[in-house]
């Protein structure tokens, strides 16, 4: 079957929107082919058939193959169903409108159904409910504004009749309390209590009870007071007359879903068949229904079908929703059932299983395994799949032959075919058996050949967990033998894969428009750098790095014959018979010798026809000085594709960083330029690895003599300064650090120098090693591994922390038996100190499972964690989409951003830092590769390049260009005419050029130079600008989920003062986005007037820090005097002074009488500057005795200055300058202290920066706040993305969280909230507003089945007719004004 | 001599200033007699060993023919003939790809030029009016004699 391409109907029929509402009895019938009325399933006689008008009849749809549906004669694949009726004998609630119901008449009388409003208030909210697009939002605020005018009204305005609270009591039942308060003797309720007068008078205990008035409201009185609401009150409940009454929430007939939505399966190993839960509940609800219908026949009284009807009504809610809470044990089912709400819930159920995600054809999976001599936009796919995985090609005079020499190979020859579809009969053929010869002659045009998938079919390839976009790649098949699906090792990178036994999946697109569309948009060449930053993410691993380095040591020669055959191993596939220029040997005598990187450069430019030159300058690992100079050679210059100086690395060739080869190639000469030049690399490295040897033995993990000796050494040290901290601490010598105890500060100080430990062992490795030690190579270069690493195996494993911190006492004051109590030692607290090569101690080892167990237990945690991070942030994102006006809008049409991004550039394209290009880099570039054709052409003066730069600006190209990039663009022009004229001031150019032509070399510039340089700039520009439909949302959030799953998820780190500490990775980033109201770590930082002056930073301290009395006083007593008692204060007044606070005894006196202490002002009596005292009085409860007492305890605790929220402020110096670390909230009191310069404090709490400061500053926090956590990472995100999160979090004026909460308030769309999280509830709060949802977000779309109005989906083509409508000018009906004179 | 660039006589000064770190290659660090020419050279030493206090002749040329005319760059592994290389040990063939001023001296005069020859460094520094000729992006041939004293 040929997929025939998408196209929208032209038909009438199209969805326009989704109404939700409840049914009405009547409908229900309408809708219904049958009313079921029979208990039995099936009929009892010997064929088993089911019972006419029972729970399956076959009118209601089949469930088997064998019996075709009776209503419409269809088979099982084709009948839809058909859904029946069943009436209950007494109506019962609606378990997922039962809370709704107690609203309800909570809302209304309930003798007259009128609305407890009175004329005025209804007639305002009549008003504000005619208004036109009501949004969901708004209509649930207004519903609940109603219902809290309604509950103030306790007299029916209408009949006058009160109304009492109405309160579930019990499962399904609502009670009525009809008593007044407080006023017995009145009305009705005199009356009824005077009834039971007598009864009271015998028995005591009743009048207790007689001032409790409530009446049971049942479905039936329900039922009829729903009934009676007045058609104009409807819109006051916010219901939509139009779709559903009140009374529709009250269940009084069942609909009887169709058979296939609840097959019944006939077991083979026992008789009978298996039914479905609903069926069963059903035929549980007929047959108590039944019984209640016969009692209620023979006039039975209520009491004795009461318990059954309390059955029907359990039961139904059960088939509704089976987990219903708060059934009394006595009544729980034995069994779990499955109600339609579980059927649509969750991840496995209808929205998130079904709806959203759908299983497809044309689809495979196995085992990965890497394969270098696939080019990186190839997959090899296996025989077998290719075999069944098959592409509808349509017959046509260009592939006739090549399709009938397909169709005669058949099913089981490779390249062959499954099937053929007969245009002309429409038949469809297998290809197994039959006549193939015959076939494949008569094969016409239009036919169909299912043929298998062949060399060069565009696929699609994809890894779980699917976290970003670049998780599913288009790649050319490439059918091979065996049975894995193989690929170049460089594509892991986006899809995370290695190969430890990882599966991918395989799709083939059935159709040219969309193989066209996937290879363009998905294909791997397309799609080598992230979208998260633009750095490339295709880039060489492991090997390739190792090879490459290694190749371009400085020392490495090759004769003519090993650098041919070298060179030779590039030349395969499509640079097969590829003419290679071999450059003239560097050395050429004493003998003709190639240098490695000679043969290396070949890969950029492997002839003078090439066009590719890479230009780079660039640091590598080991850079130590010199530039080029760099006696490690480590630093890399590449001039004209040419390696002049430095060895390759992982920095130069490596994924996450710009200045690599490979992403100049792709940047300046196109994906293809760049992927042909990664995939000769992927020959030559193993080739040259592979004749060179690279291995690991026993060998290479043996600590020499000197390593020993070094490691020894710096044991000791590190030993040593941990006994001489310990001792400190023992002699009470120890400086704590400020914020800290002592020990505290102990445990950082040894930490720290623990950990340093590992470090300088790896350095030492470093310097010690053989430099043909492999592991490190491998990480010198970066293809693997770390020095820590390297260390681990052969120095020293190091201290093992747990969260942390060194390792807990998980026994009796000690972490492990086998150490003395309290012990600090290093050892003690899980040091190790050998290596793996020497081996670990017991306790050493079980130290070490200890901190294992923790990576293991964090990664689990972690994987959950951000995935439901990851959901969120897709689900409240995934609509925006760049418009064709620029500007970024929601699917209904809200602006999110003006401009995408402050500047509407697309991240994936930034060259420079967060800047479409990097000038320095560019204009370096330009200048190497045009040295050879300018050498004729003058040198620019720093005036001329500037006048040019200005000239080219204001050309009518320009024009459209952003002005921050004209604005860069000049500033760096600037620059470099600075440096141009210093230079030539220097040397005396002017003057001297004419004898000493080689000074006009500096800087050299150019008029054509600097006019490619501009062009280039524009084109870049130009290429970086951001695609209209282009889906930003998703990209946003995708690349702010994606980095989340490798952050670890519990680090904290020190802000530059130790202790304090704040929340960073995983945690915090959710934070930010739940908008958390109260954070864990909530910082301020405070800057002060004047940074340098750390006296007015030790006093601001002292006015913000809370400081209580107690802190600051000698002694509090109490003093029992013969004539009075009180309680004396002394303060410490040298300790006031210490620490700066601004009090005084009389501002003590203040600050006591306003606590909550309930001390009078006479009470307070002044002695000294250092001396006051607090009586106080007996009271008619307390005795002064007890007063004194509590006055002693709780005035320590009063704040006598500082704000109570701060509980600690840090001062934090850097050079210098001076700043306050405030632990705690209120960011307002802290800018409003005297010494703060408010104008520059902040927090790091986004929802008290919107209350103190409003949204723009939420805005900016959140901001800050993401790319601050993910820098602590190490990970970078364009500002961009950030960017739009936080606009998206604050667009509505508020903070919203990526939260279900937020979600709610962001979206409209019901089928969309519903698919998120809280399903049921979302669908019946929409059926009782009778919601209208226009499908046009993404979720919607796909649960619809439609194409989404998102990327190519976003335009619609618009065809302006050609002709002139004809307007059929009809006469005039009643000719009055016919000109008669005309 | 056409198509000569610079030719001068050099003494070791120093060799491996930061320890050696490469098996077979050294870094020279020499000065020259006549016209008091920094240079900084990496030599395969395996080859063509150099001790300290060597003195070399050095020319630094455009072509290896006799008669001066510019070669094409490409290379030729059938061509034979004279060439001025028979007349030297050691022969190299790099690409000029740096031109700077030379910062941090108090002679702010002085030029500096770098060339690779096959990632083998070479930088000359010296007045400018030694260094005519060398253009960025042009080819040279290297060719050094040891001279016997």
């Amino acid at each position: 079957m040929v997929k025939e391409q998408f196209r929208e109907t032209d038909l009438a029929k199209k969805i326009s929107h989704v109404t939700f509402g409840s049914m009405s009895p009547e409908e229900m019938q309408r809708a219904s082919h049958l009313h079921v009325v029979n208990k039995t399933l099936y009929s009892q006689d010997a064929k088993n058939k089911p019972c006419p008008n029972g729970v399956l009849d076959h009118r209601m749809g089949t469930s088997e193959k064998d019996n075709n549906c009776d209503t419409c004669g269809k088979v099982l694949a084709e009948c839809t169903g058909h859904f029946g009726y069943i009436d209950l004998e007494l109506p019962v609630y609606h378990v997922g409108h039962f809370r709704t119901t107690v609203t309800l008449l909570q809302m209304i009388c309930k003798s007259c159904s009128a609305i407890l409003l009175s004329d005025q208030q209804k007639e305002n909210y009549h008003r504000s409910l005619k208004r036109p697009n009501l949004s969901y939002l708004q209509k649930k605020s207004l519903r609940k504004q109603i219902y809290d005018a309604c509950r103030k009204v306790k007299t029916c305005p209408i009949c006058g009749t009160h109304n009492g609270m109405v309160k579930k009591v019990g499962l399904f039942r609502i009670a009525h309390d009809q008593s007044h308060q407080g006023r017995k003797s009145e009305g009705i309720l005199k009356e009824r209590v005077e009834a039971f007068d007598f009864a009271a008078k015998c028995n005591s205990e009743l009048s207790s009870l007689m001032s409790k008035n409530y009446e049971v409201l049942n479905p039936v009185i329900v039922h009829e007071l729903f009934k009676r609401i007045q058609e104009s009150d409807i819109p006051l409940l916010l219901m939509n007359p139009e779709v559903s009454r009140p009374e529709d929430l009250i269940i009084t007939r069942l609909f009887v879903p169709p058979i296939c939505i609840r097959p019944s399966v006939v077991s083979d190993l026992k008789s009978g068949t298996n039914e479905d839960d609903v069926t069963m509940k059903l035929t549980e609800i007929m047959m108590v229904n039944e019984i209640i219908q016969r009692l209620r026949a023979t006039g039975a009284k209520v009491q004795m079908y009461m318990e059954d009807w309390d059955y029907v009504q359990l039961h139904v809610a059960l088939l509704y929703n089976s987990e219903t809470s708060g059934i009394p044990l006595s009544m729980q089912p034995k069994k779990k059932t499955r109600g339609f709400v579980q059927r649509l819930k969750g991840k496995q159920g209808r929205f998130r299983g079904n709806l959203s995600g759908k299983r497809v054809d044309f689809s495979g999976r196995t085992v990965i395994s890497p394969d270098p001599n696939m080019r990186i936009d190839q997959v090899a796919v296996p025989i077998h799949v290719a075999k069944v995985m098959t592409y509808p090609e349509r017959v046509c005079p260009a592939n006739l032959a090549f399709l009938q020499s397909l169709v005669l190979n058949g099913c089981d020859v490779h390249p062959g075919a499954n099937f053929i579809k007969i245009k002309s009969t429409g038949e469809r053929k297998f290809l197994r058996y039959g006549k193939r010869s015959h076939i494949a002659n008569s094969l016409r045009y239009g036919d169909i050949v299912e043929r298998h998938m062949v060399d060069g079919d565009v696929v699609l390839f994809n890894r779980q967990p699917s976290l970003h976009k670049l998780s599913i790649q288009a790649f050319y098949a490439k059918v091979m033998p065996n049975r894995t699906f193989r690929f170049n090792e460089c594509c892991c990178g986006p899809f995370n894969a290695d190969f430890d036994g990882d599966e991918m999946n395989l799709h083939l697109p059935q159709t040219e428009e969309a193989k066209a569309e996937a290879i363009t948009l998905m294909g791997s060449k397309s799609n080598i750098t992230t979208p998260r930053n633009g750095e490339p993410l295709i880039a060489a691993i492991q090997d390739f790095i190792t090879g490459a380095y290694l190749m371009t040591q400085k020392d490495i020669f090759f004769d003519r014959s090993r650098a041919c055959q070298l060179i030779c191993s590039m030349l395969v596939g499509k640079d097969k018979g590829m003419k290679i220029d071999l450059p003239p040997p560097a050395i050429w005598k004493p003998c003709k010798l190639w240098t490695g990187k000679q043969v290396f450069s070949l890969l950029m430019r492997p002839n003078k026809e090439c066009p590719v030159k890479v230009n780079l300058r660039t640091k590598g690992k080991n850079y130590s000085q010199n530039e080029d100079l760099c006696s490690n050679d480590s630093f890399v210059v590449i001039h004209n594709s040419e390696i002049m100086c430095g060895y390759v690395d992982k920095a130069t060739l490596g994924s996450g960083s710009k200045k690599t080869i490979f992403y100049l190639i792709l940047r300046d000469y196109g994906e293809e330029a760049g992927a042909d030049a990664l995939s000769r690399l992927a020959r030559l490295c193993p080739a040259f690895l592979s004749h060179h040897g690279f291995s690991i033995g026993i060998g290479d993990v043996t600590p020499g003599e000197g390593l020993i000796r070094k490691k020894q050494g710096l044991l000791k040290k590190g030993y040593d300064a941990c006994d001489n901290y310990i001792r400190d601490l023992e002699d009470g010598r120890l400086q704590p650090q400020p914020g800290c105890t002592e020990e505290e500060t102990l445990e950082a100080k040894i930490l720290k120098e623990l950990s340093v430990i590992r470090d300088h062992a790896g350095k030492a490795c470093l310097e010690e090693l053989h430099k043909t030690n492999s592991p490190l190579n491998m990480a010198v270069c970066g293809s693997k591994g770390s020095f820590i690493n390297i260390s681990q195996m052969i120095a020293c494993v190091g201290q093992q922390a747990i969260s942390g911190k060194r390792v807990p006492n998980g026994f009796e004051d000690r972490a492990l038996p086998h150490f003395p109590r309290f012990s600090k030692d290093p050892a003690a607290r899980g040091f190790v100190s050998n290596s793996f090569y020497t081996g670990l101690t017991p306790t050493e080892f079980f130290f070490h499972t200890m901190a294992g167990r923790e990576g293991l237990v964090d990664t689990a945690v972690k994987t959950a964690e951000t995935g439901y991070m990851q959901r969120r942030l897709v689900k409240s994102l995934e609509d925006l989409c760049l418009q064709y006006d620029a500007t970024v809008r929601t699917s209904m049409g809200e602006v999110v951003q003006f401009e995408y991004g402050e500047d509407g550039l697309d991240p994936a394209d930034m060259e420079g830092n967060e800047k479409p290009v990097d000038f320095s880099r560019l204009l370096n570039h330009i200048k190497s590769i045009m040295a050879a054709e300018c050498r004729d052409e003058p040198s620019l003066n720093g005036e001329q390049t500037l006048t040019q730069v200005k000239d080219v600006l204001e050309t009518a190209s320009w024009t459209a260009v952003h002005k921050s990039f004209k604005t860069d663009l000049t500033e760096f022009f600037y620059n470099t005419a600075k440096k141009i004229n210093e230079l030539r001031q220097r040397f005396q150019v002017e003057a001297l050029a004419e004898s000493s032509p080689v000074l006009l070399q500096l800087e050299r510039l150019t008029t054509s130079m600097v006019g490619r340089f501009m062009e280039v700039c524009l084109n870049k520009y130009n290429r970086a600008l951001m695609e209209p439909g282009e889906a930003v949302g998703a990209v946003c959030a995708q690349s702010i989920g994606e980095p989340g799953t490798q952050m670890t998820l519990k680090t904290f780190h020190f802000a530059g003062v130790a202790s304090m500490n704040i929340t960073q990775g995983v945690p915090r980033i959710k934070e930010i986005i739940n908008a958390s109201k109260s954070i864990s770590t909530p910082i301020i930082t405070a800057e002060l007037e004047d940074s340098r002056d750390p006296e007015l930073a030790r006093r601001v301290k002292g006015r913000i820090e809370r400081t209580s009395l107690g802190e600051v006083s000698e002694y509090l007593e109490e003093v029992y005097l013969p004539d009075d008692c009180f309680i004396l204060i002394k303060l410490d007044v040298d300790r006031i002074r210490l620490l700066k606070l601004e009090v005084s005894v009389h501002s003590i006196a203040q600050s006591i009488l306003a606590s909550k202490l309930k001390v009078r002002a006479p009470d307070i009596k002044v002695h000294s500057d250092a001396v006051l005292s607090v009586s106080s009085t007996a009271s008619s409860k307390v005795s002064v005795y007890y007063r004194l007492q509590e006055l002693k305890k709780s005035l320590g605790g009063v704040t006598i200055i500082g704000i109570p929220s701060v509980n600690r402020a840090v001062i934090h110096e850097d050079q210098g300058v001076y700043k306050l670390l405030i632990e705690g909230d209120n960011l307002g009191g802290v800018m409003g202290a005297q010494g703060v310069d408010g104008s520059r404090a902040r927090s790091n709490n986004t929802f008290e920066v919107w209350r103190t400061l409003g949204i723009e500053a939420a805005r900016v926090t959140i901001m800050q706040e993401i790319t601050g956590t993910m820098q602590g990472h190490g990970m970078s995100i364009d500002a961009r993305h950030t960017m739009l999160l936080a606009d998206l979090m604050t667009y509505r004026g508020e903070v919203l969280g990526i939260t279900r909460f937020g979600l709610a308030k962001m979206k409209e769309s019901v089928l969309m909230l519903a698919s998120f999280e809280k399903t049921a509830e979302h669908l019946f709060q929409a059926a009782y507003f009778g919601q209208r949802d226009a499908i046009c977000g993404v979720s919607e779309c796909i649960i619809m089945g439609i194409p989404m109005s998102l990327g190519t989906g976003v335009f619609k083509l618009l065809y302006r007719a050609r002709q002139p409508p004809v307007i059929h000018t009809r006469p005039i009906l009643l000719d009055f004004h016919t000109p008669e004179f005309s | 001599m056409a198509g000569v660039l610079f030719e001068d006589i050099f003494d070791v000064k120093d060799i491996d200033q930061d320890g050696k770190k490469f098996d077979r290659v050294s870094r020279l660090f020499c000065e020259s007699e006549s016209f008091k020419m920094d240079l900084i050279l990496d030599v395969n030493t395996l080859i063509y060993p150099v001790e300290l206090g060597d003195k070399f002749r050095l020319v630094i040329a455009t072509t290896l023919r006799e008669d001066g005319c510019p070669d094409d760059g490409e290379f030729n592994p059938t061509s034979s003939g004279p060439s001025r290389a028979d007349q030297f040990e050691y022969v190299m063939y790099g690409k000029v790809y740096r031109i700077e001023g030379d910062d941090g001296s108090q002679d702010a005069s002085r030029l500096a030029a770098y060339v690779s020859f096959g990632g083998l460094l070479m930088r000359l520094k010296g007045d400018p009016n030694n260094l005519h000729g060398f253009e960025l992006d042009s080819r040279i041939y290297l060719m050094m004699k040891k001279l016997a004293f």
